[in-house]
């Protein structure tokens, strides 16, 4: 079995030259087939009817899920489908409205983190549950460490053997007493997952385990999940990525708005098949664009883009009058892109062109030039959640409103409600501290910010995530304003038909780097997602 | 960059060890050199003596610091140790009287600092800085109007008895030294101790509480510089309310000095011993050039400024 | 906005909140020490108020910007000390006023190129400054005590002028001039910005490195200059004149309403901040309570105000 995963490996390899003619990839001989129909024993875990609401949103609905053990369960949808949430409510850090779980056929509760660690559920992060300074061994064995025979004693070779002992487990060479913080990306997975397997972990879930690992790193990974599977560990595992669905997966989980749409055996699914399940959705909106503005000259170039932030390479183009998207899965580089143009992270090579001239610096200058970042994070990097909803809103354009450097409160006042009536932000009081306001008013409060500094080129960053439906259509409709005045927007999505409907044209990202470019008359959301998951 | 690899799971960077022994030597040269008195037995002793002084309040400093604290008010509460012991050994007569009253203050202010620091999430230098006022404050109320001399023999015995021919505060800071390495080589909690720094989040998903295990850090330190006070009242003879006025400086500069840089838990023990050495050279030779204790102290702090830039550079 | 005078703004309780804690420990003292409400006594608490209030502005205004100055009291006893020879060998109040502005600026500047160039996070930086100013200062006097000066120098120190002391009138100006750049400034606004969310203030375009530089070496300038007000008042100059003063700084400073964490406070709390602490101090004088305790009730003060900002923001 092994020497076919190796060769459907390579195969995949010479298939995935992204293109534009990359569109439908293959699927590969079955690479497992568990019959889940002829299974007798009940699932190792099943989670029934979940439900989970937050304050205005129905994060899921009546969600279903069963993992065998030694499967491999992959868990597909589009972002905000519900897979992230279902994982959280899976391992016990939030608690289900509706629903039961069930362990081995048998109803169980599950109330918090320690509920589903007895279980034998654990998650898989990146980072935050590591130690930088401590070595391997201690990190897996942190607040566990065996002891001597005296009392307060670790016993550091117990603690190294064991460590070994599930690292090898694993397949892994890493050394025991090699301290965490040197190690890369990947081998902190390897260590996390050797941490979960210490506490006899049944039920592993990884949340979209090779965003941050290069082709190597990912090719070892999946060894080790083969190896997992082979040692009856079930495995939730979040993917974006049609090769890995199809090479690791022994069944596919496709969510949609919060809801299951349908469990398929891996062998029976193709990737259009899957496509169109994560995709497929009534259109219920009613905004629509009416006639487009002809682009005028060029705004942005940008040429062959890198930057310490991983950003790989990024070649781009944004006329006057032109709402660009940028598409691309979570941790294709979107974000990285956009801050190495409006210099937040510092670019290692290519070139920034800002009509005409050539462009260097950090976001004091690119302000200048008139460049507008709208972050992701609108409440840790887009406004001073402690300061008033007109402090924030001034915040940008100081020098350009008080070129004398004198600031007048008056002034500053009838600028902040200016905006605050033309965008609708409620409550309409200048006064009042931002951190009070909605979602949706929040980020009307940073895109008013730049607003008042009359920038000429935005950037938004995932501009509505977590917002209502009415506010969304309302920064649609600003934005589209604001081309019509002959500004643009750039912006960037991970809701594939929000990029259709709004934008003129689209560039694709994978792997840190812009893989291809939508023009207007290819712009859907089958190519869009397409290219985002061309294969590996 | 090569790390150096040891067996018991924390490495000193070596790039900073022997920065710091090079320093050391060094200065041993310089001094030896320009300074007449520097290598004579007296002198070197007086160094020992001082070094061990200094390494009582820098041990405990150095878990401090791991967690990427501060605690500003170890001078102050080890002048109020030597004037409560000094009180307490007066009225009393009993030496170990003395001694639990100055530990049972150490552990109280510890545990004050601690908990502000660890439960209301108060800035470790703000917290300490307060604690220093009301230490210093309260070592002067309490040495008013009060003759605070003449301990007797017994608790000078701490200070200038011989074992073995070693001092006893050498055996003391030897045997302190090696507490501590134990505690954070061998010890749960030492290993609590460096992810306090480094990732205090990893803990609580451990499931081990963070507000006990960093209240202890500060009480540790309270608690050693209440040992550090009995030593100093039995040197002095008596107890003196400003007697290790800005003591803690020196201990904060010789943990920096030594390797440890509030840096996500990152820390070295043996590192704070070269640092301490260092530091107690560096003022000994300098007295000894003339140079006055003024001097001596600007020089320190631009040590420390200079390791922590160096730092920030990596 | 952050406009004081707007009723009912959370500034405007802040301040009203110090006030009427004022007028209440002021009733308290007064009744209980007679020599309280004397005019001489109330002049005295002004002047002494006023002083304090001279380097806890400069303080107030790196504190705003999430940051921390540590050597403001060490600044003051090298800057006076400087100034003080200056206007010995001199005579002339106008060089030892520009020697105390020097020594300021160089020490706030050296402070802005430790954080905002070499990195090194504030809090050590300036306490390891702290540290260096003063053992410069210590060495230099050399236990030495520079005492007597002219008397144009002195009028500043102890000097009236309408019935009141000079030095009310030097921190009504820096109380103009700190409220007006931190409230009437694009600058001073920015300042507010980064330190209530250096992040975001940094992705709005905000040079924050450069503000940040700046508010240091405004600290120390303006500890330079309080340091000539001090040498005035005190007819001399010693090496430990500031070594108080900082733990003072910090309380009036706390006091006041201003955030450790950045992003909030006003000058005018400041100046009630220190006026409450020299009306505390004052009546402890009065009450003939020992000087031991007045370090004792300063770091009770900051301990207590930091936490009910911490216990405060836990419930917001």
């Amino acid at each position: 079995m092994s020497l076919a995963i190796i060769q459907d490996r390579s195969v995949l390899k010479h298939a995935q030259a992204p293109s534009e003619e990359t569109i439908g990839i293959t699927p590969q001989q079955p690479v497992n087939s568990i019959e889940t129909e002829s299974v007798k024993a009940p699932p190792l875990i099943k989670l029934c009817g979940i439900g989970k609401s937050f304050p205005g949103v129905r994060a899921l609905q009546d969600v279903s899920l069963s993992l065998w053990p030694g499967e491999v369960h992959m868990i597909m949808g589009e972002n905000g489908a519900g897979k992230s949430t279902l994982m959280k409510v899976m391992c016990g850090a939030y608690k289900a409205d509706e629903g039961h779980f069930e362990y081995q056929g048998r109803k169980v509760a599950v109330r918090g983190a320690a509920d589903a660690r007895r279980l034998g559920v654990a998650v898989i992060f990146q980072e935050y549950s590591l130690v930088p300074y401590l070595d391997v061994a201690q990190n897996i064995f942190l607040g566990r460490e065996p002891m001597r025979r005296i009392p307060g004693l670790i016993d550091h070779s117990r603690t190294h053997r064991e460590a070994a002992a599930l690292l090898q487990r694993l397949g892994s060479d890493i050394d025991t007493r090699a301290i965490v913080e040197n190690l890369s990306v990947a081998q902190h997975q390897v260590i996390e997952i050797a941490k979960a397997l210490s506490q006899d972990a049944k039920v592993l879930v990884l949340d979209e385990p090779t965003a941050a690992l290069s082709v190597r790193e990912a090719e070892k990974l999946f060894k080790l999940v083969a190896d997992l599977r082979e040692q009856g560990v079930a495995m939730a595992y979040i993917s974006h990525r049609m090769d890995e669905v199809f090479e690791l997966g022994d069944r596919v989980s496709v969510m949609r708005d919060g809801k299951m749409v349908t469990t398929l055996a891996a062998n029976q699914a193709t990737p259009d098949e899957l496509v169109s399940l994560m995709v497929g959705r009534k259109v219920n909106m009613n905004y629509s664009r009416g006639e487009r503005p002809m682009p005028g000259d060029v705004v942005l170039e940008v040429k062959d883009l890198a930057g310490t932030n991983g950003l790989a390479q990024a070649s781009l183009q944004v006329r006057s009058r032109e709402i660009v998207g940028i598409a691309g899965l979570v941790g294709s580089g979107r974000t990285e892109l956009v801050r190495t143009i409006f210099g937040a992270d510092p670019a290692t090579s290519g070139t920034i062109v800002i009509r005409g001239e050539p462009f260097k610096g950090g976001p004091a200058d690119a302000r200048r030039k008139g460049l507008a970042l709208i972050p992701e994070d609108r409440k840790r990097q887009g406004l001073a959640l402690e300061q008033t909803v007109g402090d924030n809103l001034v915040s940008a354009s100081l020098p350009r409103h008080f070129p004398s450097s004198w600031f007048s409160p008056a002034r500053a006042d009838r600028l902040a409600k200016s905006k605050i009536e033309q965008l609708s932000i409620a409550p309409a009081r200048p006064r009042k501290s931002a951190g009070k306001l909605s979602g949706g008013n929040q980020q009307k409060i940073v895109i008013g910010k730049w607003l008042l500094d009359d920038a000429e080129l935005f950037i938004f960053d995932e501009p509505t995530r977590g917002i209502d439906v009415g506010a969304k259509e309302q920064i649609f409709a600003l934005m589209d304003g604001l081309v019509r005045q002959g500004r643009s927007v750039l912006m960037i999505s991970s809701e594939m038909n929000e990029i259709v409907r709004v934008c003129d044209r689209a560039y694709v990202m994978k792997d840190m780097r812009i893989v291809g470019e939508v023009s207007h008359e290819q712009l859907s959301e089958d190519n869009l997602v397409r290219l985002a998951m061309g294969g590996k | 960059m090569p790390v150096l690899q040891t067996s018991f799971g924390f490495s000193p960077r070596v790039r900073e060890l022997p920065g710091c022994a090079w320093a050391l030597l060094l200065l041993l040269v310089l001094f030896a050199a320009t300074a007449s008195n520097f290598l004579t037995t007296g002198n070197l002793l007086n160094i020992a003596s001082q070094a061990t002084l200094l390494l009582l309040l820098a041990l405990p400093m150095t878990f401090v610091i791991m967690t990427e604290g501060l605690d500003l008010s170890l001078g102050a509460l080890l002048s109020l140790c030597t004037v409560i012991f000094a009180i307490v050994v007066k009225s009393s007569g009993s030496v170990s009287a003395g001694i639990l009253a100055c530990v049972m203050i150490g552990v109280l202010i510890g545990a004050l600092n601690g908990s502000l620091i660890s439960m209301l999430g108060i800035p470790p230098f703000v917290a300490t800085l307060g604690t220093m006022g009301i230490a210093t404050g309260l070592a002067l109320l309490l040495s008013e109007e009060r003759e605070l001399i003449e301990l007797g023999a017994t608790a000078q015995a701490a200070w200038s008895g011989i074992w073995m021919g070693i001092p006893l505060p050498v055996w003391i800071a030897a045997v302190s030294y090696g507490l501590f390495h134990f505690l954070l080589k061998h010890t749960r909690f030492g290993v609590s101790v460096i992810a306090l720094g480094g990732n205090s989040e990893a803990l609580r998903l451990a499931g081990k509480r963070v507000v006990p295990r960093l209240t202890l850090v500060y009480v540790l330190a309270g608690v050693y510089a209440a040992i550090a006070g009995v030593l100093l009242a039995g040197r002095i003879n008596g107890g003196n309310p400003t007697a290790a006025q800005g003591m803690e400086f020196d201990a904060i500069a010789a943990v920096v000095v030594g390797g440890t840089h509030f840096v996500k838990g990152r820390g070295t023990l043996f590192g704070t011993l070269l640092g301490v050495i260092l530091i107690t050279v560096l003022r000994n030779g300098l007295n000894l050039l003339g140079l006055t204790a003024s001097i001596q102290v600007a020089a320190i702090g631009i040590l420390v400024i200079a390791a922590l830039a160096m730092e920030s550079r990596r | 906005m952050n406009n004081i005078l707007v009723i009912g703004s959370p500034e405007a309780r802040t301040i009203a909140l110090r006030l009427f804690a004022l007028g209440v420990i002021g009733l308290i003292i007064g009744s209980v020490a007679e020599p309280f409400t004397n005019a001489g006594n109330l002049l005295n608490i002004l002047r002494q108020a006023s002083l304090l209030f001279l380097i806890a502005s400069g303080l107030t205004i790196v504190i705003i910007a999430g940051g921390l100055d540590l050597s403001i009291g060490a600044n003051v006893s090298l800057s006076a000390c400087l100034a003080a020879t200056v206007i010995q060998s001199s005579g002339s109040l106008l060089a030892g006023a520009a020697t105390a502005l020097a020594s300021g600026l160089a020490i706030g500047a050296m402070n802005a190129l430790v954080i905002c160039v070499l990195r090194v996070p504030a809090f050590i930086a300036t306490y390891g400054m702290l540290w260096i100013v003063q053992g410069i200062a210590y060495w230099y006097m050399s236990g030495t005590i520079i005492h007597g000066f002219p008397s144009e120098v002195r009028y500043i120190g102890i000097g009236f002028t309408a019935g009141i002391p000079i030095p009310v009138y030097i921190m009504l100006a820096f109380l103009l001039l700190g409220t007006l750049f931190t409230q009437r400034t694009t600058w001073g606004r920015q300042i507010y910005a980064i330190g209530a969310n250096p992040t975001a203030a940094s992705l709005s375009g905000i040079p924050v490195n450069h503000r940040v530089a700046l508010v240091y070496v405004i600290s120390g300038a303006m500890s330079g200059l309080a340091a000539l007000v001090f040498l005035a008042r005190l007819n001399s100059a010693e090496a430990d004149l500031g070594d108080s003063l900082m733990l003072q700084a910090v309380a009036a400073v706390l006091i006041g309403g201003t955030s450790l964490f950045g992003g909030t406070g006003t000058l005018a709390g400041t100046l009630l901040g220190c006026l409450v602490l020299t009306v505390v101090l004052n009546g402890m004088n009065l009450l003939s309570i020992s000087a031991s305790w007045q370090p004792i009730v300063t770091g009770a003060i900051v301990i207590a105000s930091v936490l009910f900002d911490a216990i405060g923001r836990r419930n917001r």
